[in-house]
């Protein structure tokens, strides 16, 4: 009964840990301008994440090593610090864009300006990773996190035609108002969103802080396997909810407020309760995660000691190094940069950096000096090689059509 | 100089496991006694005979005397070399045991590889109220 309560807990957090800032912003976006003609890129990335979280956990539970030790050690220190600085500065653009939307979150609850809180925002985030165990940090902002359900609730309380949406789901077409190049940059950035490296690295350093070993690898499968594509399933209704409410009336995302909108069209005020709940627990719960991200990323390259289990004196550098990511984020949001603009950048060069997060995990999910018995089968390097292929591209693709959209404006 | 058609005399069996020094020791995490991380070996130093000088045939092979770490990653990737004054060592003797990271058989913490995890902790995250509690 208690290892049944465990997997429900660990399938629950799964699924409200699954939606960022950068899934929310990029799929209300992608809806409001481009319908459901995206939303097989939504799959796309989900299967993508799950292969590659998977993998960096069991190899975390079967060696203790987690993903950034592994990066250095096969890629070496010089092509393992290009890829920590692009790492690192992307998870910093992606904890300033967490905080930013925690404080519109509370602005839109509140009515107080975001900017005043934001260092209310970033000081609980610290006071968090300062305090509070792991687990029940998790468990928290996940099971509250949950609460952005209802988008999926709002999507068929707005009663849409469920054939015409199926048809744009199965047959994806540019819509007429937007070329291909944005077409293909906006399917790099909900990529990006879905495959977001850090996930990578915060799940792998999790699974050493919850002292995950091999008997635990059913049970993390279990969670990855069922709760990600749940969460998927979360990300791609606040897709519909914008393409049902926002693209017929022509308004196209570039705030929160309207991300939130369809939701209070079809869901009433509880419904607005409901969202912002989630969004602050969702881009809190990201928040977290991110900081700890660079924390992590830092202290395995330089080979720290770290990790939320030890007390804060015995990671010394590595609680410091968060301190310091999370004043910078407050220096960057103060300067009154839009925390939404910084939300689609950081998703784009999530995409960028993704072969160099993927392929040494590849690598080493291979070694059996490091995983024994536990080696990837073959299913699953044919799924990780193509995988390479398409992040590769993405990769690749994503400056050019930068430059060539305006940044998809 | 031995000529190119003489064949190399066979080199002697290795008495135990065979580490590669760049597969199976460089950039591996260092843990201490009690498993908590000290560094990554950033370097290793050898023993052995200095630059330019003809070894003479039957001189001691040369054995790997310390771990380093420090200053000497910069050099590493930027390229350089350290004053030997500069390089922070864990003797090889400190070495407890090699797998998929490096097992030391002491405790990390008075070691000179520790010196800015000290640092750090003593003058900033400890006087932060709530740095020593322990969140288990």
């Amino acid at each position: 009964m208690k290892r049944l309560l465990g997997v429900a807990l660990g399938i629950l957090t799964a699924i409200g840990g699954f939606v960022d800032i950068g899934d929310l912003v990029t799929n209300a976006v992608v809806g409001s301008r481009f319908g459901l003609s995206l939303v097989w890129v939504v799959l796309v990335g989900v299967v993508g994440i799950i292969l590659f979280a998977n993998m960096s956990g069991r190899v975390a539970a079967v060696s203790g090593r987690a993903t950034f030790e592994v990066i250095r050690e096969r890629l070496g220190p010089r092509a393992g610090l290009a890829n920590l600085a692009a790492s690192f500065l992307i998870n910093l653009m992606t904890v300033t864009a967490e905080i930013g939307g925690v404080a519109l979150a509370l602005q839109l609850a509140s009515s107080v300006y975001y900017l005043l809180w934001i260092p209310v925002a970033a000081v609980a985030v610290w006071l968090v990773i300062w305090r509070v165990r792991f687990s029940i940090m998790e468990n928290v902002t996940g099971l509250l996190g949950l609460t952005l359900v209802i988008f999926a609730v709002a999507v068929f309380l707005l009663k849409p035609d469920w054939g015409s949406l199926a048809g744009q789901v199965l047959a994806p077409s540019v819509p007429q108002q937007e070329t291909a190049w944005s077409y293909s940059y906006y399917a790099i950035a909900l990529f990006g969103a879905a495959m977001t490296p850090y996930e990578v690295f915060f799940f792998s350093s999790g699974a050493v802080e919850e002292k995950w070993g091999v008997k635990d690898l059913a049970q993390s499968r279990i969670n990855v396997l069922v709760g990600f594509p749940l969460g998927g399933l979360l990300s791609i209704s606040i897709a519909i909810c914008a393409a049902l409410v926002l693209l017929p009336a022509g308004i196209s995302v570039t705030s929160l407020s309207q991300v939130i909108l369809p939701v209070a069209e079809g869901a009433g005020k509880l419904g607005l309760a409901f969202v912002l709940v989630g969004i602050v627990a969702a881009t809190f719960g990201a928040a977290l995660e991110t900081t700890l991200s660079s924390g992590y990323t830092l202290a395995q390259f330089f080979g720290w000691s770290w990790g939320k289990f030890r007390r804060p004196a015995e990671a010394a550098r590595f609680h410091l190094s968060m301190i310091v990511c999370l004043l910078v984020g407050i220096a960057v949001l103060a300067t009154g940069v839009d925390p939404v603009l910084v939300t689609e950048y950081s998703v784009v060069f999530s995409a960028i950096a993704l072969p160099l997060t993927y392929l040494p995990i590849l690598i080493v999910a291979n070694d059996p000096q490091y995983m024994h018995e536990h080696v990837n089968g073959r299913v699953v390097n044919v799924l990780g090689m193509v995988y390479l292929v398409i992040i590769l591209v993405a990769s690749i693709a994503a400056i050019p059509l930068m430059i060539v959209t305006g940044a998809g404006s | 100089m031995t000529s190119a058609s003489a064949p190399l005399p066979k080199a002697p069996r290795a008495g135990g496991r065979i580490l590669d020094a760049q597969l199976h020791l460089m950039d591996r995490q260092v843990l201490d006694h009690d498993g908590v991380p000290v560094t990554t070996v950033d370097d290793l130093e050898v023993s052995g005979p200095a630059l330019d000088v003809n070894i003479e045939p039957g001189s001691p092979a040369p054995v790997l005397t310390a771990l380093l770490t420090g200053s000497v990653l910069g050099t590493r990737i930027f390229g350089g070399r350290p004053p030997s004054s500069r390089l922070i060592r864990i003797p090889w003797k400190d070495v407890a045991e090699v797998g998929v990271v490096v097992k030391l058989g002491v405790k990390g913490e008075p070691l000179d590889a520790s010196w800015v995890e000290r640092w750090v902790r003593d003058k900033i995250i400890a006087r932060i109220p709530g740095g020593r509690h322990d969140p288990r």
